[in-house]
């Protein structure tokens, strides 16, 4: 009894962002991950205009690049949102919010994972006003003016959703929500590589979301702290 | 197996037969159509069109069904855009907003297959004559495939709050007058109670003889907007158009609207005659007055309940100033008044609607007895006048299909001079019944479809009948009731 | 004897289409009728109400299948056989985001909001004035119009928004909106003198991609929301869901609201007190007046 108490608790501290409420999310130290690659050639990214801003068109030395189609160097894909889309048992959201940022006229993080219910803080970080309009169509739409200097912006979302993020302001801007039910996701960096931990045994559909290429699924099983890879390929057009 | 008519029809009965007279069709008979021996009374009427416009569909972007509760009968967000002169007033009326290569043109015409029948004509017994041929009284019947006259439309906006229309109409054999033409300001000091018509128009009925649901030459006009007592040198009908200006206003949602109209007394002629058609005789330089006024209720989940009434007060000539020893007519001279008035309705009772009319007729007593004003009135020279009115139901089983049916019924109750004492005292009275429905397999924002079906019947005593094609013989005797029916099948179509 | 044959046959093809017509099943088969069963289940059940009416959606059903599915469509998505010739397009229900609400952003609109939207139509669009139809009967399509989106069925609409009564109109005030024009960045969108030709214009689209473009104030016409100083101060308090217009309740205080408004008027070719006072003072300082836009540091 107390050994899996232990483990429990040692699920728990591994599990998501540290904190928990309401029941805890069943422990375990199984993990899959993997890389996220491409094959075929992806479009060029383009730079980005921001001379309608100019305080924003200052803060980057060189344009940024636009993130639809963001690739690393050996085929890899960026900001490609891995995550347990089956067997996984529901969890409370956590009471810490994710955050994202309006800064340089640019969304950070490009692709920003929640739970259902987590809170969602948004700050805007630039001498410019912005607005934040999420085109949620499972969620309610919603629209806000955000000026420079205003305080953040708290708020969250009750269903699993993609959800685009634009500022009608700055046509450039372009984001995503993901709305997940799992507290199990990560989201690739620019080495592709993903890494989901702290799974009980058992059998799980692991799901690849990129924004332009859609979703990629793959059904994998992992005893009890057994470490699992796979990898995803996605089909890259260069459109 | 077709079926044949019986030889007399009778009442109630009559609409039992007609139901399933409606899917059967008799013998082909020819006869010959007999001269039209046609009185004053009696002269052969324009093609009686109805106006449905789907260049305002294509307009907007609304189904017909938006504006007309079954084209062309208007529902009442229909009356609020007439009322407005065809315009929504969302700031997009004007024409500037449409696209370049938009008109306001409408056409709308209604092959059908028809018979026709009527009775107590005077025939040949053998026919082509001869010396041993009587003249006897028969019935005499017509059918086949026929054309309706068409309507070329042509309404909207020459700007905001400036409305026209033009509407140049035609027999079955292309024959064309001038239905309508006219320009109306509309909203004058941006008001709704002031708008100024100017031109040729249809009065203002609350129930409108242009847009009802009847196409046959029985059921396609109202008798009653037609009616002169026998005798009476009147020639006005209610369901005519005039010629004048009109001042009308409503409330925004047209629950309350009012008009007053000042019209040439010549019938909505042309060129100074009393007709659009060529050879009518002069006018007079006199006008009438046209009022209408009517009131909507909120009948809550019932719909909407309308109530009218109207006066026509206008005159027409007893002489004419002429040339040439009489023989060439100038101008009508010597006026003498007669006047219509009655009520109207028009009520909802959920899918049903009803709608009853009364009126009252009367003509000076000189028009009656055919005496220049000049002359004295002998003393108890009747006038003439009479009474009636009609019911009409529909029933709109969806925005697609409806029934409709009619009873009417005019009684002379003063004979005109001129034939007091050798006519019955019911001479000239008129029972009409109607029934039919109408199918709108598409119901659509360009163009309007209707498959329609109707049987008509109407009783005229002693006289030909009035009808919309205005063909037939006075009966052998003044009391003899002749029966004309109309049954109708046919596809009326409107782009 | 040939044509009594053919007579009969042309009469029972008569008479079959009579009893097709009669029966609402071919009729509505067509492609351009719509289907008896328009709607969602929630048809037999929902309601709305607005003061003392209640409206069902039952009978609603009918009045939109009579007026309103040629443009949003058999499905209540917008997409009618009108929609692709008319902008903007007409109003996709099933998402349940409503331009013109007295509720916050991202809320349901209250009854009241969709029926005052019905009456009042939307000028400069193909949505007309449904006034001449009865209160009952805009009750019922209220009814109706809530049964495509499953959110009416776990939602509550959002809190009505309070609006204080108005301020006065001073020049202060005119003066103090016209800051607050220029400092939340209004002109971004609706250009320096309101005329839809600012700087973000040009790019703007709504929330189904279509092409938008701001409210452009001088060319005189009435507001989409109404025609008072009330709905223009609930125009931008509340955000006109579906297009790039967000909401400022949460960075505009009520009194300042009022000023802002005040000033909007300013921009409108119309005769109102607010323009006239403006008139005037532009009359005496036009020296002293700042123009709007951004300024030679490139901020804000």
């Amino acid at each position: 009894m107390t050994k899996k108490l232990l483990m429990l608790l040692a699920g728990a501290a591994l599990v998501g962002n540290g904190g928990m409420a309401g029941l805890p999310a069943p422990a375990g130290n199984a993990s899959i991950s993997g890389k996220v690659t491409y094959t075929g050639t992806p479009p060029k990214m383009k730079p980005i205009d921001m001379s309608k801003e100019p305080s924003c068109a200052k803060q980057h030395a060189t344009p940024v690049m636009t993130e639809n189609v963001a690739t690393g160097a050996g085929d890899t894909l960026e900001y490609v949102v891995v995550y347990i889309s089956a067997g996984d048992s529901d969890s409370a959201a956590p009471t810490a919010a994710v955050r994202y940022d309006q800064k340089g006229c640019q969304y950070l993080p490009h692709v920003l994972p929640m739970q259902v219910g987590q809170n969602l803080q948004i700050y805007n970080d630039d001498q410019t006003s912005h607005n934040i309009h999420p085109l949620a169509k499972v969620n309610p739409e919603w629209n806000k003016s955000q000026p420079a200097g205003s305080p953040a912006i708290d708020t969250k979302y009750d269903k699993p959703e993609f959800i685009p993020v634009k500022c009608n302001i700055h046509p450039w801007m372009h984001g995503y929500f993901v709305v997940l039910n799992t507290s199990h996701y990560s989201v690739t960096g620019q080495d592709g590589a993903f890494s989901l931990k702290g799974l009980p045994a058992g059998k799980y559909t692991v799901t690849a979301w990129q924004e332009q290429y859609g979703s990629q699924s793959q059904d994998v099983t992992v005893g009890a702290g057994e470490s699992k890879a796979i990898n995803f390929t996605f089909k890259a057009l260069p459109y | 197996m077709p079926r044949k008519f019986p030889a007399c029809f009778r009442g109630l009965r009559l609409m039992l037969v007609s139901l399933l007279a409606v899917v059967t069709l008799p013998a082909v008979v020819s006869a010959p159509k007999g001269s039209s021996t046609t009185t004053a009374q009696a002269a052969p009427l324009p093609r009686i069109r109805l106006n449905a416009i789907p260049a305002f569909a294509r307009k907007y972007g609304l189904p017909c069904s938006a504006c007309h509760t079954a084209w062309p009968e208007l529902n009442n967000f229909g009356w609020v855009f007439r009322d407005n002169g065809y315009q929504l007033m969302n700031d997009r009326d004007s024409p500037i907003w449409q696209n370049p290569s938009y008109f306001p043109i409408s056409f709308r015409i209604t092959p059908n297959w028809h018979r026709e029948t009527a009775d107590h004509q005077p025939i040949d017994s053998i026919p082509g004559g001869g010396p041993a041929s009587e003249t006897i009284s028969g019935k005499v019947t017509q059918a086949g495939f026929d054309l309706s006259g068409m309507d070329l439309w042509s309404a909207g906006t020459l700007y905001k709050n400036i409305s026209f229309q033009l509407l140049p109409s035609s027999d079955p054999t292309a024959v064309w007058h001038f239905e309508s033409a006219w320009v109306r300001f509309d909203n004058l000091h941006n008001s709704s109670w002031l708008n100024l018509k100017f031109g040729r128009f249809e009065l203002d009925n609350l129930i409108s003889e242009k847009r009802f649901l009847f196409l046959s030459n029985n059921g396609g006009i109202y008798q009653i907007y037609h009616f002169n007592v026998q005798g009476s040198t009147n020639n006005f009908g209610y369901g005519d158009n005039q010629i004048g200006v009109e001042l009308a206003g409503h409330s925004k949602n047209s629950y309350t609207r009012y008009s007053v109209a000042v019209l040439s007394s010549n019938e909505g002629g042309v060129n100074f005659t009393t007709d659009v058609l060529p050879g009518a005789p002069p006018a007079s330089r006199s006008y009438d007055v046209n009022l209408a006024f009517d009131q909507a209720f909120n009948g809550g989940s019932l719909g909407l309940e309308r109530l009218g009434a109207f006066a026509y007060i206008g005159q027409r000539p007893t002489y004419y100033e002429t040339t040439g020893d009489g023989s060439v007519p100038l101008v009508g001279l010597g006026n003498k008044p007669f006047y219509r008035v009655g009520f109207a309705g028009d009520l909802f009772l959920g899918k049903l609607e009803l709608l009853p009319l009364f009126m009252y007729g009367h003509d000076s007593a000189y028009l009656g007895a055919d005496l220049p004003s000049t002359s004295a009135l002998p003393p108890g020279t009747p006038s003439p006048a009479f009474a009636g009115g009609f019911i009409e139901a529909h029933y709109y089983v969806n925005p697609q299909l409806v029934f409709i049916g009619r009873f009417e019924k005019v009684n002379v109750l003063q004979q005109s001079a001129v034939n007091v004492g050798s006519v019955p005292g019911n001479y000239g009275d008129v029972t009409a019944y109607s029934i039919g429905y109408r199918w709108y397999p598409i119901m659509f924002s360009r163009a309007g479809l209707a498959f329609h079906n109707e049987y008509s019947i109407s009783k005229s005593i002693g006289i030909v009948p009035e009808s919309g094609d205005g063909t037939g013989l006075p009966p052998l005797f003044p009391t003899n009731g002749v029966w004309s029916s109309s049954l109708f099948i046919g596809f009326d179509f409107d782009f | 004897m040939t044509i009594k044959n053919l007579f009969v046959v042309f009469a029972l093809g008569f008479a079959g289409l009579f009893v097709a017509g009669a029966t609402s099943s071919f009729a509505q088969s067509h492609v351009n009728s719509p289907d008896p069963s328009l709607g969602t289940p929630n048809v037999a059940t929902e309601t709305s109400h607005i003061g003392n009416l209640t409206g069902h959606a039952e009978e609603g059903k009918h009045l939109y299948r009579r007026y309103c599915i040629g443009c949003h469509g058999p499905d209540g998505d917008g997409d009618g056989m009108n929609a692709q010739w008319i902008d903007p397009k007409p109003r996709d229900f099933t998402q349940a985001t409503f331009k013109c609400r007295s509720t916050p952003t991202g809320t349901l609109p209250l009854d009241q909001d969709l029926y005052n939207a019905i009456t009042r139509g939307f000028v400069n669009s193909n949505m007309p004035s449904w006034n001449p139809l009865t209160p009952q009967q805009r009750a019922d399509l209220v009814a109706f119009i809530k049964t495509w989106s499953p959110r009416w069925a776990k939602e509550q609409p959002g809190t009505a928004l309070q609006i204080p009564p108005e301020t006065p109109v001073t020049i202060d005030s005119i003066l103090h909106g016209r800051e607050l024009f220029q400092k939340m960045e209004c002109w971004k969108c609706h250009g320096p003198a309101g005329h839809g030709d600012g700087p973000s214009a040009a790019t703007l689209t709504d929330s189904k991609d279509n092409p938008i473009r701001p409210y452009n104030f001088s060319t005189g016409t009435r507001f989409k929301c109404g025609e008072t100083n009330q709905d223009v101060y609930r125009i931008f308090m509340t955000g006109v869901d579906g297009t790039p217009m967000p909401s400022f309740a949460d960075v505009i205080k009520p009194a300042d609201a009022w000023d802002l408004v005040h000033f909007l008027r300013t921009l409108q070719d119309m005769d109102t007190k607010e323009a006239e006072l403006w008139k005037t003072y532009v009359a005496a300082h036009r020296a002293d007046i700042k123009p709007i836009g951004p300024d030679a540091a490139g901020g804000q």
